[in-house]
């Protein structure tokens, strides 16, 4: 199984990326909302998440996800085949 | 798939040219501290050159860098058959840049002139282009000058943070000269284009009904780090050599967080990528020449053949394997 697909390491390595604390954010975390959100952030976060795991996330794609639930579901269903 | 052989042609002598004023991505208005910190971290851009006359023209520059590579290479313009120029900021589309150039400079009238509409793929493209002509050209001593490069500055909304940080203004130079042996294979070329992407940059009307220049960061991205390192791939397959033959591998400079994508794809050590963004940002179809003339001269060559690749704006790729033992590499002038 990936990292990314447990939820633990998803939210650690999502405040790595963006500079808060893991303690700050959940799966609910509207992701817009986070202090440190910005579109250079997002970017950061996109290409981390393609060296881990080769995925592609499209600018639509995040259009589409508000909360780090629905990325994180996102990244399931790409790693699963199911998108 | 465009995979395409040269024959009988290589770079003579190559120059750039980026303006006098330099911007610094730390004086950025409207942006915390923390936040110029970690954009110079990850796009790897401290500072761009940036024109400031209003008026000025790319053909300016262009014709600036003519005028050095003639004389450092010892060539009449009379001598040249091919003048090619890669641009997408010219004043004015009608007639093209390199006609003006041709008549302002008093090129003579064998001379074959053409633009190119392109931009962070375009100095392949016009590499590929005019070494391909040159070969069937029907003369002993072919010679080419390809003027690429833009003056993006002049397409950049004051308060855009997205493309304002990233774009710099840079033209190069590039003489091509026919070798001896006609049908000595010279270059190897893998043209691509993934045209679902054009919407990734794009200019468009602002409020001022003013074109300006458009960057969708994400999209650029993912077309970069899904297609560039397979054109590469295909490329070294087509011309049957491996990831050890370049010496250097020098892509466009688009931003650091997708050229350091590309390098971990395809597995390449650091110090066989060269990278002019610190001091010269993303200078569009300039940034593979510039970041040679930045480089070239204190390192050590083995192959004599280096590795381009070229990608951006359309969404077009285009990289070529090539002869790279060029007699002129010196750094960027400034004008």
């Amino acid at each position: 199984m990936h990292d990314l697909l447990s939820i633990e390491k998803f939210l650690q390595f999502t405040a790595d990326e963006l500079l808060v604390d893991a303690n700050e954010i959940n799966m609910n975390t509207t992701f817009r909302s986070i202090r440190t959100w910005s579109s250079l952030n997002a970017l950061v976060l996109i290409s981390r998440i393609n060296e881990e795991t080769d995925l592609l996330i499209s600018s639509r794609d995040l259009t589409a996800c508000q909360t780090l639930e629905d990325i994180h579901l996102l990244i399931k269903s790409k790693i699963n085949g199911t998108d | 798939m465009a995979l395409i052989k040269t024959f009988g042609s290589t770079i003579k002598g190559m120059v750039s040219v980026v303006p006098k004023t330099t911007e610094d991505n730390m004086n950025l208005p409207n942006i915390s501290t923390e936040d110029k910190e970690s954009l110079i971290k990850h796009t790897g851009i401290r500072f761009k050159k940036i024109t400031t006359k209003s008026n000025v023209d790319v053909k300016d520059y262009f014709e600036k860098g003519i005028e050095e590579i003639l004389s450092k290479l010892n060539w009449e313009k009379s001598s040249i058959d091919i003048l090619i120029c890669v641009t997408q900021t010219t004043t004015t589309s009608i007639p093209s840049v390199s006609c003006r150039l041709h008549g302002d400079m008093k090129f003579d009238e064998q001379t074959m002139c053409f633009d190119i509409n392109s931009g962070c793929s375009g100095f392949v493209y016009g590499l590929q282009n005019i070494q391909s002509i040159m070969h069937g050209i029907d003369k002993q001593n072919v010679r080419a000058i390809l003027c690429c490069g833009d003056l993006s500055s002049q397409l950049i909304e004051e308060n855009d943070n997205t493309t304002r940080p990233i774009f710099s203004d840079g033209v190069s130079i590039i003489g091509i000269e026919s070798i001896e042996s006609k049908s000595e294979i010279t270059g190897y070329f893998n043209l691509e284009t993934a045209g679902q992407g054009q919407g990734a940059i794009y200019t468009a009307k602002g409020a001022n009904q003013k074109d300006y220049m458009r960057l969708n960061g994400i999209d650029i991205y993912n077309y970069s780090v899904k297609y560039v390192p397979k054109n590469i791939s295909d490329l070294l397959k087509f011309s049957a050599k491996d990831l050890s033959f370049p010496d250097f591998f020098v892509f466009h400079q688009a931003n650091k967080l997708i050229n350091e994508s590309i390098r971990k794809k395809l597995g390449i050590a650091e110090a066989r990528v060269p990278s002019s963004l610190y001091e010269f940002g993303n200078t569009a179809s300039a940034s593979i020449p510039i970041t040679l003339n930045t480089f070239w001269e204190n390192h050590q060559k083995n192959s004599g053949w280096i590795l381009i690749s070229g990608f951006g704006v359309g969404f077009s790729m285009a990289s070529g394997l090539i002869k790279f033992e060029p007699e002129i590499c010196l750094q960027p002038i400034e004008f």
